[in-house]
């Protein structure tokens, strides 16, 4: 049976240790990986041999005549005849070589067809047949992936669950798919194929991996790789004031996250350029974006974010700049925010605005549940009220923080408020405005008209004590519920919006006495006119 | 109602007092949800034990609402207004995103708080925000892999050999099926395919990010070694009427149409016609999967559709509560957008009801059930069966996430053809199927 000597073949362990080696092989240096590519470069001299699918296929035709135990392998056979005690015959290895033999691949239209490109010994051309040419007959239970090599089906076994998959930016996986996705989406990849485009993808070949150790997935990305810095929009607009230098961007595997989200960049606009950024519309759109996707985002560019938030609203850093800029186009922010499709959104009466229930009681122990990172990251101690009102462009940034992190209920009250008369109102409510968002803390409500650090436990009794002494004198229809509803006049009829409007003929309008009291809001009055 | 309740500096004892005093309320309910939701923890036990008060309130105002009874209406929407928060346990949160649309029901204002929802949801959306959500949660919930699944196996089957694939994409999330399927295709045994995707968007938060996916895409099949092509349709102006042409399908492509939560965003009038423009392009399977519910009951019965719509999202809000951590953002993100949906078939039923004109966009959102679905379908198209290696990669899939999760055939037993269910404790809440002409 001349098919059975392959195993001699010093190429012989190339396959055999691919196909057992065990968790994360590491990665092959790229002349180890050349030839992987290109399996086959046999000595010209070698014999070809053509073995037929069948061949290929069979397994286990060494039967023992006692147990009827069958081997792949002659010699295999004669071992366990040994135990037998059964007469057996192990082949001398003779101190000269037998002309070599190649092996071709059955498959006319296999790569490995060609004597040429002939594998060297019968395990590997068996298990190529098998890979590429056969069934998958061996089913992993666990994952349900197939294999056509019961060998390369035991390997997968022993390690699937237990292996973790780990891609380029530093995540685990231990599911082969989720692994798949993330490697898609994730920025290491955009790195990686930049390398791939500057040097010409070679064709995949035929690959003799177990699908398990595929290179392409497991790909490291070397250090100094050039990121691909194609032309990014984000970047274009970000960069309308001088960009910084390219220095200032972090080298290799941050490189791309951080021009997709842009935290760097932004960080510098506002203590570099503040005047572009009160300026220039572009600019102040990409920093909401910058906010709000930082804000959303724990990854490791995320306190880039955080910190630019951080000087923006903390009055004492350094971006106080930012601050000396007024409120004058407070107004018309604040009906930017509070339109946000356009003047289609008006309405018919400039006194309804967007509708939420923002009666919901924000308590201590529901909001600590999310409060946590927000409270640190968005709660600078709230001003006095003598504060200056924050610049338009802090409190846009700051709408754009709400709606990513506060609930629609406390964004649309944030944002549900506008003057009705700006003329005569309109001071008085930018700051209330301004002073209530910069004390979220999770509980909005507490914060709204106050000015005082809000203990986030009493929210709703504070909105409610709270609210006619800001608004009352001030003769603007305020729709302080978000209810939408025309509150008429009544200065402090704006509690009662929801009762008045819900059914239409309730009776129970006449509420407005009790509001006004309260020693607190009296105070609160008298420190604000 | 006495308005001591509202200045009251004891509000919670008050409240309770006062509620307690008032003959239209559900008694049981109201005595044992306690009066603030900060004390929660302290009793919950007997919280739990009392049922789930959100839903009989819920409920209560819903029939209210129907029944247009203004007093009990107004009762209960304060009272659920106590009780609710969106940062609470399940009930608290599902009083708070039903009770959003149940006061918009009830104030006739459905269309321009959902409006500014997405408008509010458009803001705050960026590739790395939708990114990380999407992925994480199919790290812990099959509720999208599996469709993915199932879909890719059935549409590999369907398009084995076939040296040209066009897939007509249809789904809301955000690409994530592909990377896989284009892993499938590469390590294949015969020759890979080209693959053309194009992607029909119908949602406009996804539209902002499609650009970055579409990147991605490219880059991820060059690594694969799978010939590519990618392009988007952007909110095209009406679905029924896309073309072979349009859709740049070419006669010797195999295409394929792929629909995963995108059929219940058509308005259901025209879903025939969607479902007979898929006919027209010729495709050699057309994958569907949906949300496993019932919302497309007749407008006029508020109740009933109501109570299928507070079924499906205990489920969902359940489900959500089991699988994420309790502070995870993303949960906080999914649950908004249910909320969005919420609004979107409780209160959005009257058309221009303050001028603002339709809601742009397909955001139907009246899901259909799996029956319902395949009546439909069966009229253009006949039911592929899942294959054994399709359902075993299906519960393969299923036997990574936490116990809960099951794959159950079709009620009835009768037509086996007609897709199979994801299960969440033994629920079905998502149906996947396969059709060929």
């Amino acid at each position: 049976m001349p098919a059975e000597v392959g195993n001699s073949s010093p190429t012989a362990s190339g396959e055999a240790s691919v196909s057992s080696s065990g968790n994360q092989p590491p990665p092959p240096p790229p002349t180890a990986k050349k030839k992987r590519n290109l399996p086959g470069m046999p000595d010209p001299d070698a014999e070809v041999i053509a073995l037929s699918p069948k061949t290929l296929l069979a397994t286990n035709r060494f039967v023992c005549e006692i147990c009827n135990k069958g081997f792949q392998r002659d010699q295999n056979l004669q071992l366990h005849r040994r135990g037998h005690n059964l007469p057996w015959k192990l082949r001398q290895r003779s101190g000269k070589e037998v002309k070599k033999r190649v092996y071709v691949c059955p498959e006319l239209t296999c790569v490995h067809h060609d004597p040429s490109r002939a594998l060297g010994d019968l395990t590997g051309i068996k298990k190529h047949f098998c890979r590429k040419h056969g069934e998958k007959k061996w089913k992993c239970e666990k994952c349900s992936k197939k294999y056509a090599v019961q060998s390369d089906w035991k390997a997968h076994s022993k390690i699937c669950g237990t292996r973790e998959y780990k891609c380029d930016c530093g995540t685990l996986f231990s599911r082969r798919d989720s692994f798949i996705t993330h490697r898609a989406f994730c920025d290491a990849l955009a790195e990686e194929s930049a390398k791939a485009e500057t040097q010409p993808q070679p064709q995949p070949q035929p690959q003799p991996y177990p699908p398990d150790q595929d290179p392409r997935l497991t790909m490291p990305s070397p250090a100094t790789e050039k990121p691909d810095l194609e032309p990014d929009p984000k970047v274009k607009i970000s960069a309308s004031p001088p960009p910084p230098p390219p220095a200032a961007v972090q080298p290799s595997a941050t490189v791309l996250s951080s021009i997709l989200a842009d935290p760097p960049a932004a960080a510098e606009l506002p203590e570099n350029h503040p005047p572009q950024v009160l300026e220039e519309q572009p600019v102040r759109t990409n920093l909401i974006g910058s906010c709000s996707s930082s804000s959303t985002s724990s990854s490791s560019n995320g306190h880039t974010g955080n910190s630019l938030i951080a000087g923006l609203f903390a009055p004492s850093t350094s971006s106080a700049s930012l601050h000396s800029q007024q409120a004058p186009a407070f107004t018309d922010l604040i009906r930017a925010m509070a339109q946000p499709d356009g003047p289609s959104d008006l309405g018919p009466s400039p006194s309804l605005e967007p509708i939420s229930l923002c009666l919901s009681t924000n308590h201590g122990g529901s909001s600590s549940l999310f409060g946590g990172p927000e409270r640190r990251q968005y709660a600078p101690p709230p001003p006095p009220p003598s504060q200056p009102a924050m610049s338009a462009t802090a409190l846009l940034q700051k709408a754009a923080q709400m709606g990513a992190t506060a609930t629609n209920a406390s964004l649309l009250r944030g944002l549900g408020i506008v003057p009705s008369q700006p003329s005569s109102g309109a001071a008085e409510n930018i700051h209330w405005a301004s002073t209530s968002m910069d004390s979220e803390n999770a509980s909005v409500a507490s914060g709204l008209g106050l000015g005082l650090p809000s203990d986030g436990s009493s929210g709703l009794k504070e909105l409610m004590m709270g609210t006619p002494s800001v608004f009352g004198p001030s003769k603007t229809t305020l729709d302080f519920l978000g209810l939408g509803m025309a509150v008429g006049g009544s200065p402090n009829g704006s509690l009662s919006a929801l009762i008045t409007s819900i059914g239409g003929g309730l009776d129970v309008a006449a509420t407005a006495a009790p509001f006004g009291g309260g020693d607190f809001s009296g105070k609160e009055m008298g420190r604000r006119s | 109602m006495d308005i001591s309740l509202f200045s009251s500096k004891g509000t919670p004892f008050n409240f309770n007092q006062q509620i307690s005093d008032d003959p239209i309320i559900d008694m049981h309910s109201a005595n044992n949800s306690h009066p603030s939701p900060a004390t929660h923890s302290s009793d919950s036990a007997e919280l739990s034990a009392a049922g789930k008060w959100a839903a009989n309130l819920l409920r209560e105002c819903a029939r209210a609402i129907s029944d247009k009874d203004s007093g009990k209406i107004h009762h209960l929407l304060w009272m659920l207004n106590e009780l609710a928060s969106p940062y609470g346990d399940c009930d608290q949160k599902l009083a708070s995103y039903f009770l959003q649309a149940l006061f918009c029901k009830a104030t006739d204002t459905g269309r321009r708080c959902y409006k500014t929802l997405i408008s509010v949801a458009e803001k705050s959306h960026s590739f790395d925000a939708a990114r990380k959500l999407i992925l994480k949660f199919q790290e812990v919930s099959p509720w999208t892999t599996f469709g993915h699944v199932a879909s890719n196996g059935a549409i590999l089957e369907a398009l084995e050999g076939e040296s040209k694939l066009h897939i007509i994409d249809i789904s809301n999330t955000l690409c994530t099926q592909w990377p896989t399927l284009l892993e499938a295709l590469a390590t294949r045994n015969d020759e890979t395919p080209r693959l053309k995707l194009t992607i029909i968007v119908t949602a406009s938060v996804v539209r902002l990010v499609m650009k970055e996916i579409g990147q991605r895409m490219e880059k991820f099949a060059r690594l694969m070694g799978v010939p590519f092509e990618i392009n988007v349709i952007s909110e095209p102006t009406n679905l029924a009427e896309l073309t072979k042409e349009e859709l740049g399908i070419q006669e010797d492509e195999a295409v394929a149409v792929n629909c995963i939560g995108a059929l219940r965003r058509v308005e259901v009038e025209d879903r025939t016609a969607v479902i007979r423009m898929f006919q027209s392009l010729r495709p050699k399977v057309v994958t569907v999967v949906e949300e496993e519910a019932d919302f497309s009951s007749p407008r006029e019965d508020f109740v009933k559709c109501f109570e299928e719509c507070l079924r499906f999202y205990t489920l969902y809000f359940e489900m959500l509560e089991e699988s994420f951590i309790p502070t995870s953002n993303e949960r906080l993100m999914l649950e908004r957008d249910c909320s969005r949906s919420i609004v979107r078939v409780l209160a959005c039923d009257t058309c221009s009801d303050d001028g603002d004109g339709n809601i742009t966009g397909g955001e139907c959102e009246r899901r259909e059930r799996g029956i319902q679905w395949s009546n439909k379908l069966k009229q253009a198209f006949f039911p592929v069966r899942f294959s054994d290696d399709v359902i075993d990669d299906v519960k393969a899939l299923l036997k990574r996430y936490q116990a809960g999760w099951s794959l159950v055939p079709p009620q009835g037993q009768v037509d086996q053809e007609l897709g199979i269910y994801l299960a969440w404790k033994d629920e079905p809440v998502v149906w996947a199927s396969a059709w060929k002409p």
